[in-house]
Formats: structure tokens, sequence, C-alpha cells
């Protein structure tokens, strides 16, 4: 067995600390166990790792990962994995960015970058290819993501260079800090700006020029050119072009699971003011796609005028439109707009910014919090400038955006009696789907590896075509199934996006990865390695303590039923999840404290856990 | 009949398969670096993706610069001969558009050659942001549109099987002549 291609096998090191960098080799069993992105990023944060790192510390590492796909001439095969211990929740985090950044990292001969340490003085590394140098940021201190992006490449003097960056919120350490490429393309969850923030590290820019190695490039253009065929030919191709994303506001209000007012219901009356149509009549003045993606998913939407007149960003997609519009009760499509370019430029996470505003909005609501707990700015469903203000608070850490900066477990922490009104789990704010009405989502909520969000699990759909009533055991193993194949994408370093929406076969990633390396394997071998990748990060999670009691999902799923819609009156019965947990603990070969067995690391090849995962056994 | 290629960037969206598809069959390589086509992304003043390609200029710039007479047109197509290029980038600096390009592993200066009359970044575009048209055609998109703006659009409303329905026309008479102030 020899690696033909997919790999420079080589990892850049970089220790901030001391200003070195050195460049490893990888071995080729490293390379093909843990494939790339979040597979490699998981493992090298468990070489790394101590139960008490504190994740703003120098002592935590954040690797940047894309795959042996990334920038290869195949259907949307621009992503890249940031992974490390999450700021925002406590355990191992990954969050994963399209644009070109991870492509242009390839080029410059790298497979994988991994940061340790803090600069003495706010810094940007700067990967010219093999040259690489840590410079001063100072005069970018403070400065929005979008801003940083085009003065750095302004200053380098070289449009083609790519920039990751942070914005104030993740030098002033917001826990939901994201980082930001390629004009508006986030890492947006677990808070890996924040990582960087802590690290002093403003900026990552980079120029690359080689060849990708590909063992058999004519098999991978014929491969290639089939699938760009026939994506072309779905007939929601062109529709995706023009909404993307942003489609999905009409769905998940028809299907009655768009949050609104903080996920206290399912069904947004004006939905229709805030949907893709919307978007693409009034606001859209242009298409803005991933490397190599023929989808274009992404928006560039302009305010032509109003109070929020001249904003220009790409986006929203749906996540952003439905936390920044139902789930506040806006319905001024300008005001998501702006909300999104905010955000965007302070570098904060949508989600999670739109779902604790939310939670202060029903707070207040309640009276559960005082007008002077809010510094005096009454916050109310809707009231679009008051929510603004919020973002800039939460970004620059004022007042009582310093609470909400500390993420789900700040806020209740000083606010116990809020804990039924976060959607949260594991700290990670819950994604735009209502859990309530699906248990397959609560379940994948629930046992995510890095919190509440859809990307591991998306099974509600299926449920919702399905109905509620079969079998628990396929409900469990339909979540497995889904957080296995869907992390494969981003181990590869491609976007899942074509499978999931223009039905591309799963099978055809197996062929694009065999004619990359130069070795053979099966979707099903790609898929047992996804979910030894899944043990592991159970692993490191067992290991900082987490238990069984934190795969919970929210507590409004158990005990709020939905007002409005379709799902009028729902909500999932705690008995039953219990129940679903344990079989999905028997079936994913975990013990009933959540805890992989001996035997399922043996079988992972993580035999080295198991020790680690002694003490945390319950004695017999 | 003699076609040229054209870009619509207002389809653009920046997703770089050209690049690709042209760097891998003109270099063999997968280098978005090497292809003979480049994609400009200008954000978020003005927000423009913009495919630069050669013109193929009936009169070339590059080829006034070249010091080794290296360039010549060739059935249309401006060609760069490696044999007497001494890759002084005289030519890429020429260029009014920027569409000759330099890697630092490639002697000799690149530049669209139209694959032989069936250019593969047409037909691999996701967008259709690239034409491969007759030359007569050029130009066709504003001769629409000046026609457009003679006519006084109207718009009359109505309803077939109780649907609600929008009829464009021109109101012709009260239009005017290109110029005239009324």
């Amino acid at each position: 067995m020899s690696i033909k291609g997919g790999y420079f096998m080589k990892v850049l090191h970089v220790d901030l600390s001391e200003c070195k960098t050195h460049v490893e080799e990888v071995d080729e069993e490293f390379a093909l166990k843990y494939i790339g992105g979040r597979g490699w990023g998981a493992r090298l944060v468990w070489e790394n790792m101590k139960e008490d790192t504190d994740p703003l510390s120098p002592e935590n590492i954040i690797v940047i990962a894309p795959g042996p796909l990334s920038g290869l001439y195949l259907p949307s095969a621009g992503k890249t994995s940031f992974c490390s211990i999450s700021p925002i929740t406590g355990i191992y985090g990954d969050s994963n960015i399209g644009g070109m950044f991870g492509v242009e990292l390839r080029q410059a001969g790298f497979d994988a970058v991994v940061i340790k340490g803090k600069a003495p003085e706010l810094s940007y590394l700067w990967i010219d290819d093999d040259d690489i140098q840590l410079k001063s940021a100072g005069k970018y201190s403070d400065m929005g993501s979008i801003e940083t992006e085009h003065l750095l490449r302004e200053d380098i003097g070289d449009e083609t260079v790519k920039v990751a960056s942070i914005g104030p919120a993740g030098e002033k350490l917001v826990r939901m800090a994201c980082i930001t490429a390629d004009w508006g393309r986030n890492a947006g969850r677990t808070g890996m700006g924040a990582v960087l923030g802590s690290k002093n590290l403003k900026a990552i820019a980079i120029r690359g020029t080689k060849d990708l190695p590909v063992a058999d490039l004519p098999r991978l253009t014929r491969a290639s050119d089939k699938a760009y065929r026939k994506l072309s030919q779905h007939n929601l191709f062109e529709f995706w072009q023009r909404q993307g994303l942003m489609s999905v506001i009409d769905y998940a209000n028809t299907a009655g699971i768009i949050p609104t007012h903080n996920f206290k219901d399912t069904h947004f009356e004006e939905a229709d003011m805030i949907n893709g149509d919307v978007m693409e009549l009034e606001y859209k003045i242009g298409d803005t796609a991933c490397f190599s993606c023929p989808m274009a998913c992404g928006n560039v939407n302009l305010v032509k005028d109003g109070k929020y007149a001249g904003t220009v960003i790409e986006g929203p997609e749906y996540e952003t439109a439905a936390m920044f519009g139902s789930n506040v009760g806006i319905s001024d499509f300008s005001a998501i707009l702006r909300a999104n370019y905010l955000c965007d430029e302070y570098g904060i996470d949508t989600i999670t910014a739109g779902s604790l505003i939310s939670v202060m909005i029903e707070a207040y609501e309640k009276d559960l919090v005082t007008l002077g707990e809010l510094d005096g700015m009454a916050l109310n469903w809707g009231d679009d400038e008051s929510i603004m203000e919020m973002i800039r608070k939460i970004a620059f850490r004022e007042g009582v955006g310093d609470t909400l900066a500390e993420g789900a477990y700040g806020v209740i922490k000083r606010w116990p009696q809020l804990a039924p009104l976060v959607n949260h789990v594991k700290g990670l704010d819950q994604s735009a789907y209502d859990a309530r009405v699906a248990m397959t989502m609560a379940l994948g909520y629930a046992t995510s590896d890095i919190g509440a969000h859809h990307a591991r699990a998306w099974p509600i759909a299926k449920e919702l075509e399905m109905g509620a009533n079969w079998d628990l055991n396929d409900k469990a193993d339909l979540v497995i199934y889904h957080q296995t194949v869907r992390p494969l994408f981003d181990m590869l370093g491609v976007c899942r996006l074509p499978w999931i929406e223009l039905g591309f076969d799963e099978n055809t990633y197996a062929e694009f990865f065999s004619a990359t390396v130069g070795i053979e394997f099966t979707l099903e071998e790609l898929l047992k390695l996804s979910n030894d990748v899944y043990n592991l990060t159970r692993a490191i999670n067992i290991r900082l303590g987490l238990v069984r009691d934190d795969d919970r999902p929210p507590e409004r799923v158990f005990n709020d039923p939905i007002k409005t819609g379709p799902h009028a009156g729902k909500v999932l019965s705690r008995d039953e999840f219990k129940e679903i947990l344990d079989i999905y603990y028997q079936r994913r070969g975990w013990d009933q404290d959540g805890i992989p067995t001996d035997e399922t690391l043996k079988t992972s090849a993580l035999e080295e856990a198991i020790e680690y995962m002694k003490p945390k056994r319950k004695a017999v | 009949m003699r076609k040229k290629l054209t870009v619509i960037p207002e389809r653009c969206s920046g997703c770089r398969v050209c690049e690709l598809v042209c760097a891998i069959s003109h270099a063999g390589v997968n280098n978005p670096k090497k292809a003979n086509i480049r994609v400009i992304s200008l954000y978020p003043h003005p927000v423009i993706k913009m495919p630069i390609v050669c013109e193929q200029c009936k009169k070339p710039k590059c080829r006034e610069a070249c010091p080794t007479d290296a360039i010549v047109v060739t059935d249309g197509v401006v060609t760069i001969l490696e044999d007497r290029c001494v890759s002084c980038h005289a030519c890429v600096g020429a260029c009014p558009i920027g569409a000759i390009f330099v890697h630092e592993d490639v002697e000799t200066p690149f530049k669209c050659d139209m694959c032989q009359g069936k250019p593969k970044c047409v037909s691999a575009c996701p967008k259709k942001a690239i034409l491969y048209v007759p030359e007569h055609t050029l130009g066709q998109a504003h001769r629409l549109s000046s026609a457009l703006q003679y006519a006084n659009m109207q718009e009359v409303e109505y309803y077939e099987h109780g649907v609600k329905k929008k009829l464009r026309y021109a109101e012709i008479e009260t239009g005017g002549t290109r110029g005239d102030s009324q």
C-alpha cells in the first residue's frame, strides 16, 4: 500500500510563543487512517490534549485541515476544517469553512497546519509557499474581518492571496467568535475565532503555487466530468444557483420546524417576507460559489434603501435568516442582512448570537431579567435596532454583551432562571431546526460531538416524511448513519450539499478518493474510518468529563408544546428519549454511560484510548 | 465562421472550474494557477467576478511588445512560439486586459489557445458565464438593450383562468428617437 496522490504528506507546525515553525512528514498510516480534515484534526487534538487544558490558553492547539480532495477538480472541493478544544463548550470542537482558503493552503504544499502557543503581540501568519513568516498585525487590531481581508490582500499586493481572519470579537475572546475567509465564508461554530484570538493571531494569509498531487488525474477527470454533468441535469440545479439555502425558509415554515421567537413556536406568520423569493427579487446582486462548486449557493445581497442602505453581504443562508429573522421576530429582510453583516464583520457566529439574543428577548418578555440588567435597553421581538446593538455589545463585550459573550453556559451561570429558555446542548446553541417534531433530530443534537449543531445529523426531513411512528431502533440507526456519512465529507475536504440537495451518489466520493490516492477504497471502508473518528471525538469528550447527562436535547423539547402550525401541541417524551439513547449507545458500542467499550475502541484501532476510559467508568 | 470567447461577468460565481479544466487539459496538472484563464473577484465595492481570458485581438498589443517576434496570429488565435520566446514578459505587461499569465514552474508565459475551436471552459462553466459565439454577435446584448430603451415599455394586467398576469409591450408612438429631448 503506497499513497500516490492526494497528500503532500506535510504538516506545518507553528509555535507562536517561540516564533518557530517546522514541517513534519506524515506517515501513510496516519494519513489514511484519519483521511484528512476533521479526522486529522481530531487525531492531532487527541495527541496534544490534557484533561485540564484551558481552551483559551497557549497550550490548546488549533488545527487547520483541508482534506485530500480539497482543491481538486471535482464538485464542491473547497472545504477546510478548524479543530480544537472549544472555548464555548469545553469539549472537542470543529467548524469548517468553504471558499478558497484551504485550496490555497494545499497549493502552498501543506496538508494541514497546527498552531500552538501565543504570539507576543497581535500577529498574522504569512504562508508564501515554503516561506513562513509571523508578522505584526497591529494595524489590523479591532478591524472587522472583511476589512482585514481586504487590507491585508492590498498590503501584500496580490489579489490571489487568500486570507482567514478574526474580527474584534475573536480578539476579545468572545466565545462564539468565528473565523472568516473569502469575504464572508465562516467557520462559525464552536468558537474557533476565540482560539485564534487567545493566540494573538489575527489572520492567516496564504499564497500557494504548487500542483496538487493526484495519482490518476485522467481517471479523476473522467469521474468529475460525469459528476458535473449529472449535477447540472438535476431539475433543482438552477433553482439552487438562484436561491441556495435560502429556499429552506419556505420549506421549514411549511414543515413547521422554523425557529420562531426563541424556539417557542415553529411557524412564522411573516416567513414570506424573509424567504428566498424576497431575497432574489429585491436584494440579490450576485452569485458566489466556493472552489469548484457548480451549485453556487452563496448569494451576495445589497440593501438599496432604508436605514440599512449600502449594506453588502455574502449571505444570509438559511440558518442566519432564521436565527435573525423568525427567531428574533424580525420580518424585515434588510435588517437580517444588516445583522448578518455585523456578525461577519465583528466575527461572531450568527446561530449562537441569534439564539442568545432571542433568549434575552424572551427573558425580558417574561420579566426574568430587569431593564437594568439589559443596560437599560428594552429588548422586544422584532426590535431590529436593539438587536443590532446587542450584536455590537456581544462582539465588544460591553455591558450585558459581556455575559452573552460567554455563551450559553455564561448566560445560565449569571441567570440560572434562564436555563429552561436557553436552547443548547453541551453549551452550543441549537441550529435553526426545531427538534420537538422529530425524535431523531433531538437525538442528533443530543449526541453530536460538538453540541447542538445540524452538521452531524439532519434526520428531521426524513422523519417528517416517514411520520413519527417507526421503530426506535431504526431511528437510532438513521442518526448514526447521518453522523457517519456527513462527517466523512468534512474529512475529505468537500461539501455535502451536492449529496444532500441534488441527490448526488455518495459512492462517487470513493471513486474520487481512490483515483486521487491511487489505492482502492469503497464507500463502506471510508464510512468505517469516519465512524472511527466519531469514536475518537467521543473519547476526547469523555476524557474532558462528558457524562451521559450531557447527551440531552434542549429542555424546551420536552416541556413546552409547539404553539401553532402543523405540529401544534407537540413535545417529545422524556421516557422515550431515554429509551432511544439506550438503544443509540448500544448500537454504537458504547456502554450505558455513553463511554465507548474496550471492544469498540479496539475495532476502531484506538487501543490507546482504553486506559483513559478506565477511570471514567463507574465501578460495576 | 470565426468565433470568439466572451464572458458575462454578471453570471460568474467565481467557482474557478474554468481554471481547473483549462489547467488539466493544457498543463496536465491539477493547478488552477497554471490555467490560461483566471477568475478575478472583487468585493465589496464593487462586487464583481470576472473570468479574464485572451480576446484574440486582431492587432495584438502583446505582439507589438514582443522583442523577438515570438507572438503570431494563426487562424485568429494569438500564439506564443516557445522556441522564439525569451520569457522577458513584455507581452504580459502589454496585454490591456491581463490575459497572459506566468508561473514560476513554466518557462514561457501562457495564454488561451481556444482549445482548437472547442473551448473546455465554455462547456464546463456551471453558470454559462463564458460563451463561444460567432464574432458578428458580439455587442448583441447592448444592441438589444438599446432597442428596448428606445421603446417606451408599458405593462398591461389581465386575468387568465382567474390568475392575474402581466404583459409587457412597447408603446412605440410615445417613445422618441434617440437623443430626442421631447
